[in-house]
C-alpha cells in the first residue's frame, strides 16, 4: 500500500479516535453541567422557601408577644428627655 | 507481454477488492448511522410526552413583595403538582380507592370518571400538594400517577394586609389586588415547572409594624365594641404613601375564595359610606379657604336650620351662639350647615371637586368605590354634604381629600407602589397654607381641649390632632340611630403633619368600654389614639413633653 495512503488511514483512524474521546469528554461535562444546573435549582428552591419560613417566623404577631414578655413596649415621651424638641403649635388650651 | 497481463489483472483485481473494502466501509458506516438514528428515536420518545404535556403544565412567575423596609410578604415557592396518565392507570377502582385514603376531601366520582376517561394522557388531580403528603401518595406505587414541580404563591404572613396583597388563581396569575396590579404594570412571565428569574421583587408602601399594629388593635376595638366590622389606614400626607390599611373582617390572600364573601369586603376603598362629622374638617376649610369666614366669626346656631320639610339642629346644643372655631370643637351641624350655605351650591360643590371627592378614584389594589351624592344639589344637600351625609364616599378617598388639607394644601394621590417617597413637586393646591395650618390648630384643640369630642384620642407625647363622625347608617325606612358607622380622622405630629390615621367601626354597640355610647368620641378616637402610640415611635416620631407648649 502506498505510504500516503497508510498514512492518511492511520490519521483518519487516530482523528476517529480523538473525536470519540472529545465526545465522550464533551458528554460527561453536559452531564456535570446538567448536575450543577439541578444543584442550583434544588438550591434557589429551598432558599425560596427558607425565605418564607424566616419571613414566617419573624412575622410581628408571633414576634410582639415575645417582645413584651422581655419588658419590652413602644416609646413614651417618659422616656426622652428633649428640652429642644418642644412642639411650636399653640393651641389655647390645657391637655393635661 | 503475458507478464504486462499478469501485471495488469492483478492491478485490477486489487483495485476491484480496494473499491469493495471502500463499499463495505461505507455500508458500516451507513449501519452505523441507522443505528445511531434509531437508538435516539427510541430514546426520545419520553421527551416528546413531556412536550405535549408542557402547555398544561403553565405557571406564572412573580416577582416577591415585600413591604417598604425589605421584608418579605408575599414570594413564589416550588410545590408538587398530583396529575394522572389515564391510559396508565390500572385498576381505577383500586386506584380511586387507594388515593381517596390519602386524600378525604377528593371528590370519588369525578376522580373515577377523569381516570376512565383513556383518550386523555394528562390531568390534574390535585395541584399545590405539601411534600408530606406528595410523599404518601408516591409510598403507594399507583402506576400512572406522577407529580410535577408548580409555583405556588406562599404569603408566610398569614391574614395581613390580604385585601392589599389580593390574591393569586390556580395558575398563580393575579386575580386581585396587588398580586394583579403587578400583572398589569410590571408582567409575569409564564414557566414549566421550576422556577426562572422572577425579576426584581417589588417594594410597597407598607410598613409591615405598623400594619401589625393597626390591625392588632383593630381587631381588639371590634371585639371591645361588638361592632360588625372594622376598617382603618395609615397615610403619609405629603406623599399618599399607604403604611398600612386594614379591613375586618379580613381575608387571607391564601384563600382566594374568601374574596368573595361580602361581609369579608374591602372597607378601605371597596365600599362608600356617608362618613358624617369628620366631614366638617373639609367645610371649615372651604369657609376659611374662601376667605367668607374666619377661626373668630360668630354664628347663631341657636336655631335650627330648615330645608324645606326638614329641620336640622345640633344633637348637643350649646345654647349661645359659637365661632367657627367651637362649630368645629362642638361639632355642630347647624354651624357647618350655615357655612355651607354661605358659600353656595357652586362654591360648595367646586370645592368638593377639586379635593377629588366627585370623582372616581384608582390604586394599584384596584378601583375605589366611586362616590355617592344626588343629582340635585339643593339647600338640604348643601347643609347635609357639610356635616358628612347625602354624600357617600370610600375612606380612602376621604382620607387623600383631608391629607391635601392638613399638609400645607397640596394634593395627594394614595399609592402602595413605594416610588421616590417624596411629595411630587407638580401637585396641584387645594387650599392655602394658612388654610392647612388653622385645620391643624383646630384638629390638635379637638383632642386637647375638655370639650373636644376627640379628648380619647390623645398620645402624651405625640401631639394627636382628629375628628371623630358619628353617621347613622340608611336602612329600610330611612337613617337607623341605633346602627352607626364611628370614624375618626387623626393625624400627627400636629406641629408639622406627618401621618394621617384613619378609624371605622362599624355598628357598634354601647358596651361598658364605651360607657354604653355608640358615638366615635367613645370607640374610634380611643382606638386611633392607641393605634398611634404604638405605630408613633415605629415611624420615628420623637415624643416630646408637650404639656409646657399649651398655653
Amino acid at each position: 500500500m502506498h505510504p500516503l495512503t497508510v498514512s492518511a488511514a492511520f490519521l483518519a483512524i487516530s482523528s476517529a479516535f480523538l473525536l470519540y474521546g472529545l465526545s465522550y469528554d464533551t458528554r460527561q461535562l453536559e452531564a456535570r453541567v446538567a448536575a450543577q444546573e439541578r444543584l442550583a435549582e434544588r438550591a434557589r428552591s429551598d432558599i425560596s422557601v427558607l425565605k418564607a419560613e424566616r419571613a414566617h417566623l419573624a412575622r410581628p404577631a408571633r414576634i410582639e408577644p415575645l417582645a413584651r414578655a422581655q419588658g419590652l413596649v413602644p416609646l413614651t415621651d417618659q422616656q426622652v428627655a428633649d428640652q429642644a424638641a418642644e412642639s411650636t403649635i399653640r393651641t389655647g388650651a390645657i391637655a393635661r | 507481454m503475458s507478464g504486462a497481463n499478469g501485471r495488469g489483472q492483478g492491478a485490477g483485481s486489487s483495485a476491484g477488492l480496494r473499491t469493495r473494502l471502500v463499499m463495505l466501509g461505507m455500508a458500516a458506516l451507513f449501519a452505523c448511522v441507522t443505528g445511531q438514528l434509531a437508538r435516539l428515536a427510541g430514546t426520545a420518545a419520553p421527551e416528546m410526552t413531556v412536550t405535549l404535556n408542557e402547555p398544561m403544565a403553565r405557571t406564572y412567575v412573580r416577582p416577591d413583595i415585600l413591604d417598604r423596609g425589605g421584608r418579605l410578604l408575599a414570594t413564589d415557592i416550588e410545590m408538587p403538582s398530583l396529575y394522572a396518565d389515564p391510559s396508565l392507570v390500572q385498576g381505577i377502582d383500586d386506584a380511586a380507592e387507594q388515593l381517596g385514603a390519602v386524600l378525604p376531601d377528593i371528590d370519588q366520582g369525578e376522580l373515577r370518571r377523569s381516570l376512565s376517561d383513556r383518550n386523555r394522557r394528562f390531568i390534574w388531580l390535585r395541584r399545590g400538594v405539601s411534600p408530606k403528603l406528595a410523599q404518601k401518595i408516591h409510598d403507594l406505587g399507583l402506576p400512572g400517577l406522577e407529580f410535577r414541580t408548580e409555583l405556588r404563591r406562599a404569603y408566610p404572613l398569614e391574614r395581613l394586609a390580604g385585601h392589599v396583597l389580593g390574591s393569586v388563581n390556580i395558575d398563580n396569575k393575579g386575580a386581585s389586588g396587588i398580586e394583579r396590579a403587578i400583572d398589569e404594570t410590571i408582567g409575569v412571565e409564564t414557566t414549566i415547572g421550576a422556577p426562572v428569574n422572577a425579576g426584581l421583587p417589588v417594594r410597597l408602601t407598607l410598613d409591615l409594624g405598623v400594619q401589625h399594629a393597626l390591625e392588632d388593635e383593630l381587631k381588639a376595638a371590634m371585639a371591645r365594641y361588638e361592632s360588625k366590622g372594622v376598617a382603618g389606614l395609615v397615610m403619609d400626607v405629603h406623599t399618599g404613601e399607604m403604611l398600612a390599611s386594614a379591613s375586618l373582617p379580613g381575608v387571607d390572600p391564601a384563600r382566594n375564595a374568601e374574596g368573595l364573601d361580602p361581609e369579608r369586603a374591602d372597607k378601605i376603598q371597596g365600599g362608600a359610606y356617608e362618613l358624617g362629622s369628620v366631614f366638617k374638617i373639609l367645610t371649615v376649610a372651604m369657609a376659611l379657604d374662601g376667605g367668607r369666614a374666619k377661626l373668630d366669626t360668630v354664628l347663631d346656631v341657636t336655631k335650627p336650620l330648615t330645608a324645606g320639610p326638614f329641620t336640622i339642629k345640633d344633637l348637643h346644643s350649646s345654647g349661645r351662639p359659637l365661632t367657627v372655631s367651637e362649630v368645629f370643637i362642638h361639632s355642630s351641624n347647624v354651624g357647618s350647615g350655615m357655612l355651607a350655605l354661605a358659600e353656595g351650591p357652586e362654591r360648595q360643590k367646586a370645592f368638593l371637586e377639586k379635593l377629588g371627592l366627585m370623582r372616581e378614584m384608582r390604586t394599584e389594589v384596584g378601583p375605589v368605590a366611586a362616590p355617592q351624592m344626588g343629582s340635585q344639589f339643593g339647600r338640604a344637600e348643601q347643609i347635609t354634604v357639610a356635616y358628612g351625609h347625602g354624600i357617600a364616599v370610600a375612606p380612602i378617598q376621604f382620607a387623600a381629600a383631608t391629607a391635601a388639607v392638613i399638609n400645607g394644601g397640596t394634593a395627594v394621590t394614595p399609592t402602595y407602589f413605594r416610588r421616590g417617597g417624596e411629595a411630587s413637586p407638580s401637585a396641584q393646591r387645594v387650599v392655602s397654607e394658612e388654610t392647612s395650618r388653622s385645620l391643624c390648630v383646630l384638629l390638635r384643640r379637638n383632642v386637647t381641649e375638655s370639650a373636644g369630642t376627640g379628648k380619647r384620642a390623645d398620645v402624651p407625647g405625640y401631639r394627636v390632632g382628629g375628628k371623630t363622625g358619628t353617621a347613622e347608617m340608611p336602612g329600610r325606612g330611612g337613617y337607623q340611630e341605633k346602627s352607626v358607622v364611628s370614624s375618626f380622622l387623626a393625624a400627627f405630629p400636629m406641629d408639622a403633619p406627618q401621618y394621617l390615621v384613619m378609624v371605622l367601626i362599624f355598628e357598634p354597640k354601647g358596651t361598658e368600654a364605651a360607657a354604653g355610647e355608640i358615638l366615635a368620641g367613645r370607640n374610634a378616637a380611643p382606638t386611633a389614639g392607641r393605634v398611634i402610640g404604638r405605630i408613633a415611635p415605629l415611624l420615628g416620631v420623637k415624643p416630646t413633653n408637650d404639656v409646657a407648649q399649651l398655653d
